[in-house]
């Protein structure tokens, strides 16, 4: 590394700061992408660790004059390679913006881009409030939720991250800092940069700060569980369910050998080991008898589409074991898995889908889990490895999913992002102009191509 | 035996009275009386018979019975008068002793190791040293039973005893026990419109003496309850030449009460 480099950016952020020995920036290199399709990280990096808006501008200043490529970091729970610096040069992780400001009058949070999604959550409790959204794994970074535009179970009633989102801070690659959005609901004012910036995977700006939407805090709660003996069964549920006027928080789509799997690797127990797939139904209402109510909806909806007796969590404890265990399936399966696939399709061609994932796996011999957020179309197809190893047929499956998903009126992610394993895919359902234009967009922003580059729209 | 506590994770605690300001967080089933009544249900589920759920407290327990016949509790009652209330742990037991006996015949009791919210591990052999039946505490493990006896694992501390019990006797478990099952929506919804059974002080008139209820019958009075405040270690780094640092330390562990000296 450079060490003249280095001694600059000893002057901006302290001396403390910067980490440049090879074993502490080891931990800076990797994210959670499976390691089959994850790209190869330069180890020849410098860790800087800023504290304001102002140091990330001084560096990002820095590093165009000399043209060093720059990585933001948050959590590293990405699952496409996002935050994996494949290039030599300047990793900013943005660990010390941990500032929370919870303002119960308008019900938003202004957050440090490193408050993790737990401390989010707790925040908002602690206020008498909620942050309903549950994006996977809280260790994730806020401003990592907000660069990739997360998504994550308990999106079908207030939707995704951008929905959460009304103000961003973000410093873009020539140094300028932006303060985009704000406590508004409403904001006419010019092209809407902010939403530019959702979602954009820290390739046109470095997010230091964000303002979030919360809710009131939801009084009654509960997790039903339904048990069905097929997977189109399930899956047709869903769209009678959301049809019924009953907007549960999440529906999400298990298979129950995954999630014992899953509920065993945390040693807990799964409680309905009936049925091959399932649906798990959070609904929250301001009173118990209306709770109750949309559960009974519920309930003859899933009866008629051949679900069994459904069980109910009424507890916290209860309701947020389900949760972790659901949130854990992913770890549990990822040493054997090749790549997680995050297609997404109108939540009424997700049966369809489901059927020619399972035919796949039937003319391949390929073992493909699949669970996902249902109500929202987003489905995680796994190809796992055979004898430790990425079988032959990887990529010809992996296309194949992703062009049925697109055939039904899919993209390819529905919210891990394209980061760097998904470039080569994306002509599948951006065309060329698209492509063209979000090249140019990249070049306003960033002229010399010094952040993240090669990520999400590639190399032109 | 059951008791609706209020959930620990959400009630707020006033320090300078030591009270818990149970408005602040709605009630939820004892955990460890959950782990209890699943045990009843395995035990019902393999040689037949009926479960009763029993509870002492405010009106607002009934939505604690209801749970109990959501998860395979036969029948319920709440003991709710404001002659019982202020019961320490003695009355309580007498109380709850008092309606099992006004029940009729019974095989086992079962309850939580304890109470979140009391902590005590106490009602549970109190109970049973009212109704004159053997008990054991901290059960863990449920290792055998038939309709005659019952053998348990129980914990406690160092020491993990096994015995065998015959009926009618008393148990009380801990979270290790079991992972009790979750309701099926049906039953849950059965259970939110049934009939729960309401006992009053004089209920129990034929089998209690009522001046051994609630307030009266407590000899426990409650001085002051207080949190006891953690400090934390603190690191002082002691700079100077070795002479002037034994010095220093000298006088900080004379001032820290760590060290005294004869004769001052």
């Amino acid at each position: 590394m450079d060490l003249d480099l280095i001694g600059d950016l000893k002057r901006i952020v302290g001396d403390r700061w910067v980490v440049s020995e090879r074993e502490s920036v080891m931990d800076y290199l990797l994210d959670e992408t499976p390691d089959v399709v994850r790209p190869k990280p330069s180890s020849c990096v410098v860790v800087v660790k800023p504290c304001s808006a102002e140091e990330v501008s001084k560096i990002l200043k820095l590093a165009n004059e000399r043209k060093v490529t720059v990585y933001p970091v948050g959590g590293r729970t990405g699952l496409v390679g996002g935050s994996i610096p494949t290039r030599p040069g300047i990793i900013i992780s943005m660990e010390r913006f941990k500032r929370i400001e919870v303002d119960n009058e308008n019900l938003m949070a202004t957050l440090g881009a490193g408050v993790t999604l737990g401390d989010l959550i707790s925040a908002a409790e602690e206020a008498g409030l909620s942050f309903p959204l549950h994006p996977g794994d809280e260790g994730a970074f806020v401003g990592g939720l907000v660069a990739t535009n997360a998504g994550g179970a308990r999106a079908v009633k207030y939707g995704v991250m951008r929905n959460y989102v009304k103000g961003v801070e973000v410093v873009i690659p020539t140094g300028e800092i932006l303060q985009l959005g704000g406590k508004l609901l409403k904001n006419n004012t010019g092209y809407n940069l902010m939403h530019l910036i959702i979602g954009s995977e820290g390739t046109l700006g470095i997010i230091t700060e964000v303002t979030l939407k919360l809710y009131p805090q939801m009084k009654h709660s509960l997790t039903l569980i339904a048990p069905f003996n097929s997977r189109r069964d399930a899956i047709g549920a869903v769209p009678k369910i959301l049809q019924s006027g009953v907007t549960p928080l999440a529906i999400e789509y298990v298979e129950l050998d995954e999630i014992l799997k899953s509920a065993e690797h945390l040693n807990e127990k799964w409680p309905v080991e009936r049925g091959f797939s399932q649906l798990i139904i959070i609904l929250t209402d301001v009173s118990e008898d209306a709770l109750y109510s949309q559960a009974e909806e519920i309930e003859s909806l899933c009866k008629e589409n051949g679900s069994e007796e459904l069980v109910v969590a009424e507890t916290r404890e209860e309701q947020d074991r389900i949760l972790r265990i659901r949130s854990n399936l992913y770890t549990t399966l990822k040493p054997d898995v090749c790549d997680i696939l995050d297609v997404v399709v109108p939540p009424n061609r997700l049966a369809e889908l489901i059927d020619i994932i399972e035919e796949l796996g039937v003319k391949y011999g390929a073992k493909l889990p699949v669970y996902g957020h249902a109500g929202d179309g987003n489905l995680h197809a796994h190809i796992m490895k055979v004898d430790g190893r990425p079988p032959e047929y990887f990529e010809e499956v992996k296309r194949k999913i992703y062009e049925a998903s697109v055939k039904l009126g899919g993209v390819i992610s529905g919210e891990h992002g394209v980061g760097k394993t998904r470039i080569k895919d994306l002509g599948l359902v951006l065309s060329g102009k698209e492509i063209e234009l979000m090249r140019e967009i990249k070049r306003v922003f960033d002229p010399n191509n010094i952040l993240n580059p090669g990520k999400v729209i590639g190399e032109a | 035996m059951v008791k609706q506590v209020p959930d620990i994770e959400r009630v707020r605690f006033d320090v300078e009275t030591g009270r818990l300001d149970r408005s602040s967080a709605e009630g939820i089933t004892n955990p460890f009386d959950l782990n209890a009544l699943e045990v009843g249900v395995q035990i019902k589920e393999r040689l037949g018979g009926r479960i009763t759920a029993i509870s002492m407290g405010p009106p607002k327990a009934e939505s604690t019975l209801r749970d109990c016949l959501a998860r395979g509790a036969d029948r319920a009652v709440l003991l709710t008068d404001r002659r019982f209330a202020g019961a320490d742990t003695l009355a309580t037991s007498y109380t709850l002793a008092c309606a099992i006996q006004e029940l009729g015949d019974f095989d086992l009791v079962i309850c939580g190791e304890k109470t979140l919210d009391g902590d005590t591990a106490q009602v549970g052999p109190e109970v049973a040293e009212f109704l004159g039946i053997p008990h054991v505490a901290y059960v863990e493990e449920v290792r055998a039973f038939d309709r005659e006896r019952i053998i348990v694992g129980s914990d406690v501390g160092r020491f993990h005893y096994v015995y065998e019990l015959r009926y009618p006797c008393l148990i009380t478990v801990t979270k290790d026990v079991n992972v009790p099952r979750l309701p099926t929506l049906r039953d849950k919804i059965r259970a939110r419109r049934a009939q729960i059974e309401v006992w009053d002080a004089e209920r129990l008139s034929d089998v209690a003496e009522l001046n051994r209820f609630g307030l009266k019958g407590s000899p426990t009075t409650v001085v002051k309850v207080f949190t006891p405040i953690s400090s934390r270690r603190r690191g002082v780094i002691l700079e100077g030449d070795a002479g002037e640092i034994a010095d220093r330390l000298f006088d900080i562990l004379k001032e820290v009460g760590a060290l005294r000296i004869e004769g001052e």
